[in-house]
């Protein structure tokens, strides 16, 4: 069996099952909105860097994007299920199959960690007192990607599942250590660091049992990597609904149990379960801390608003996601749930979402409310609509789907 | 007088393709109060009636009516007059076993202390009480069927549809389902059951339908089909053998 031709042939089937969505995404709305966006940004950034503000905190900033960029891993194995019993008798020779998958893994994140550095290097040597050079740093940031993906193929292969975890803490700690070593230090002293701590995290890998070849988690870990493909694909055009990777949250589990004992909210507290242990209430978290932080930096200019209205924007398409959840689950044919209540429920736990974190991401503005309440006014004002407006796109798209049925 | 019969299944036809269908001509009822045996090989065409059943599949000729209606007539009465256990477990990954029966019986519009009162019986006769909170991605094969069935009895629709319940079900497990089904049979409700472990059912159905190449081969009670194929004394399973092997 030629296992680098079995995988060869299983991303060609992935990507084949890709390649019908492109032409709807570059037709899409969003597609047009993220390249608006893109613009908006180059023109805002050239601008800043024109006239750099005195005091950003460029180190941090490196750190705060150069870090998960390095330490973030993942490979694409194509394995399924089923692997497990017809792959199994080749499980010494897997490491053929497995190679691909680390190099292309590998390739495509370090362009994207190259991406980010030349993005934020012009703005570093303008701010920084004593900037690195930009070959080493990027040579060691690669050093560091290379070293968290051997780490992440190590963890996933791990008898152990707490040890795994343990270690991926480790990995992300050791990752941003090493970073923030080569950025705050001397560049000779922050290399010897670096070295030492690469010494000692490799022979820590070296010490919990594992796999020769961990079936199991890389299946799940592939599921969920498509399932994220899939998700990015359903921001453009709409997927048959994916599996997504679920989070147990205990601190959310009562989350859903207030909802109204009806048959036609019953669909609200799927969603609110599947929301609450899902990847996208991850994704939302994240982005609005973000918008957050950045709405408060920019609170008194107009840029503030148009940054607060860009989160609110993703926010939006991130939230707009949850349509497509359960779009092929047998229950919800088999149960009696009056008709159209799952886009129903949908478009109302979508709206009431996006209209909470347009008043959370908005808060900031209230700063300023003294000196220019015309602006926070209308930038309330303007996230409000920007829900309505959301709102009115699931609704029609509800329609749509129930004029189809028809 | 003559009762509605809970499901009656009249000139059925269907299939994945037009030009091949599975079923031909099925025509069955199940009355209240009775539990049916649907048996036949693998590929008879079981399941495929019971995706009929659930509106899953359309019929290509023939009616499926739960409480004399149709699914199209009234779709929302149709569905709340059944309830489905799947061969193999189907459950949401992100939710609890509680979380699942909750949402079943909210979907069912079970009344709140009755949904109460139902799941803490019924996490105890499956022996379920200390899995009530995990996930459902964390449960064993067996357990996930247990969900299934606990979830299919929180409501309390006319006719329950169960298809190959016993797989993966421990011994304990199987024994406290064959005694809730009798039990929902003597409160009225109606039961149509498939398995392969003839020897298991033969002594709870009140009825079996031999199905065969998508065809009703024989059915009646024990006594009425094997006296119908000239063989009476005989078990459900040596009786079973003999329609199959004589309709080869």
């Amino acid at each position: 069996m030629d296992l680098k031709e079995l995988r060869r042939q299983r991303r060609g089937r992935f990507m084949g099952s890709m390649l019908p969505y492109m032409g709807y995404i570059i037709q899409s709305g969003v597609a047009m909105m993220f390249l608006f966006v893109l613009i908006i940004f180059s023109a805002w950034y050239t601008s800043l860097l024109r006239d750099v503000p005195a005091g950003i905190p460029i180190r941090w900033i490196m750190l705060a994007l150069l870090g998960p960029a390095a330490v973030h891993s993942g490979f694409r194995t194509y394995l399924q299920s089923p692997d497990t019993v017809f792959l199994l008798p080749q499980g010494h020779r897997m490491r053929e199959y497995f190679a691909p998958a680390w190099v292309s893994g590998n390739v495509w994140k370090i362009l994207r960690l190259l991406f980010v550095l030349i993005t934020l290097w012009p703005l570093y040597i303008r701010t920084d007192a004593s900037p690195k050079q930009l070959l080493v740093t990027a040579l060691l940031l690669i050093g560091v990607k290379l070293l968290s993906s051997y780490g992440l193929w190590r963890e996933i292969a791990m008898l152990s599942r707490p040890a795994s975890m343990a270690y991926a803490l480790l990995r992300w700690a050791v990752g941003g250590l090493m970073v923030a070593a080569w950025l705050w230090q001397p560049s000779g002293r922050g290399l010897i660091f670096i070295i030492l701590l690469a010494a000692a995290y490799l022979a820590a890998l070296t010490i919990p049992g594992r796999h020769s070849v961990p079936w199991e988690r890389l299946i799940a870990v592939e599921r969920n990597q498509g399932g994220r493909a899939l998700m990015v694909l359903g921001w453009f055009v709409d997927v048959p609904g994916r599996e997504q990777r679920v989070y147990a949250r205990r601190y959310l589990a009562k989350w859903g149990s207030r909802i109204l004992w009806l048959p036609d909210t019953a669909y609200r507290y799927l969603l609110t379960k599947s929301f609450a242990r899902g990847d996208i209430f991850g994704i939302i978290m994240r982005v609005t801390v973000l918008g957050l932080l950045l709405s408060w930096w920019n609170h008194g200019s107009y840029l503030g608003i148009g940054i607060y209205l860009f989160f609110l924007f993703i926010l939006g398409v991130q939230l707009s996601a949850l349509r497509k959840l359960h779009s092929e689950s047998f229950w919800l044919t088999v149960y009696p749930l009056p008709e159209g209540s799952k886009g129903r429920n949908t478009t109302q736990f979508v709206f009431r979402a996006h209209l909470i974190l347009a008043v959370l991401i908005a808060l900031p503005f209230l700063a300023s409310v003294g000196e220019r309440p015309l602006l926070v006014v209308g930038t309330f004002v303007a996230g409000i609509l920007l829900a309505f407006l959301f709102k009115g796109y699931l609704s029609r798209k509800e329609a749509q789907l129930d004029d189809d049925d028809i | 007088m003559n009762q509605t019969p809970v499901l009656e299944i009249t000139g059925l036809s269907g299939g994945y393709s037009l030009n091949k269908p599975v079923l031909h001509d099925i025509a069955l009822q199940v009355q209240p109060g009775e539990m049916i045996g649907l048996i036949g090989l693998n590929g008879a065409g079981k399941s495929t009636i019971m995706k009929h059943i659930l509106g899953l599949m359309s019929p290509q000729k023939g009616d499926i009516t739960v409480l004399g209606k149709t699914r199209n007539e009234d779709p929302k009465g149709y569905h709340s007059a059944l309830s489905f256990v799947p061969e193999s477990p189907l459950l949401y990954e992100e939710m609890t076993v509680r979380e699942h029966i909750e949402f079943t019986a909210r979907a069912y519009g079970v009344d709140r202390n009755d949904y109460e009162t139902r799941s803490r019986h019924l996490s105890e006769l499956f022996n379920m009480d200390d899995k009530m909170d995990t996930l459902s991605s964390h449960l064993s094969k067996g357990m996930k069927q247990k969900v299934m069935i606990m979830c299919a009895f929180i409501a309390r629709p006319s006719l329950y549809v169960i298809d190959e319940p016993f797989l993966g079900l421990d011994p304990l497990g199987i024994r406290s389902l064959l005694d809730f089904m009798l039990e929902l049979k003597k409160s009225g409700a109606s039961i149509l059951l498939s398995s392969h472990i003839l020897s298991t059912i033969e002594n709870y159905c009140d009825r079996f339908i031999v199905l065969h190449h998508g065809k009703v081969i024989a059915e009646g009670t024990l006594a009425e089909i094997a006296a119908a194929s000239g063989q009476p004394g005989l078990s459900l399973e040596q009786l079973f053998y003999e329609l199959v092997q004589g309709g080869k």
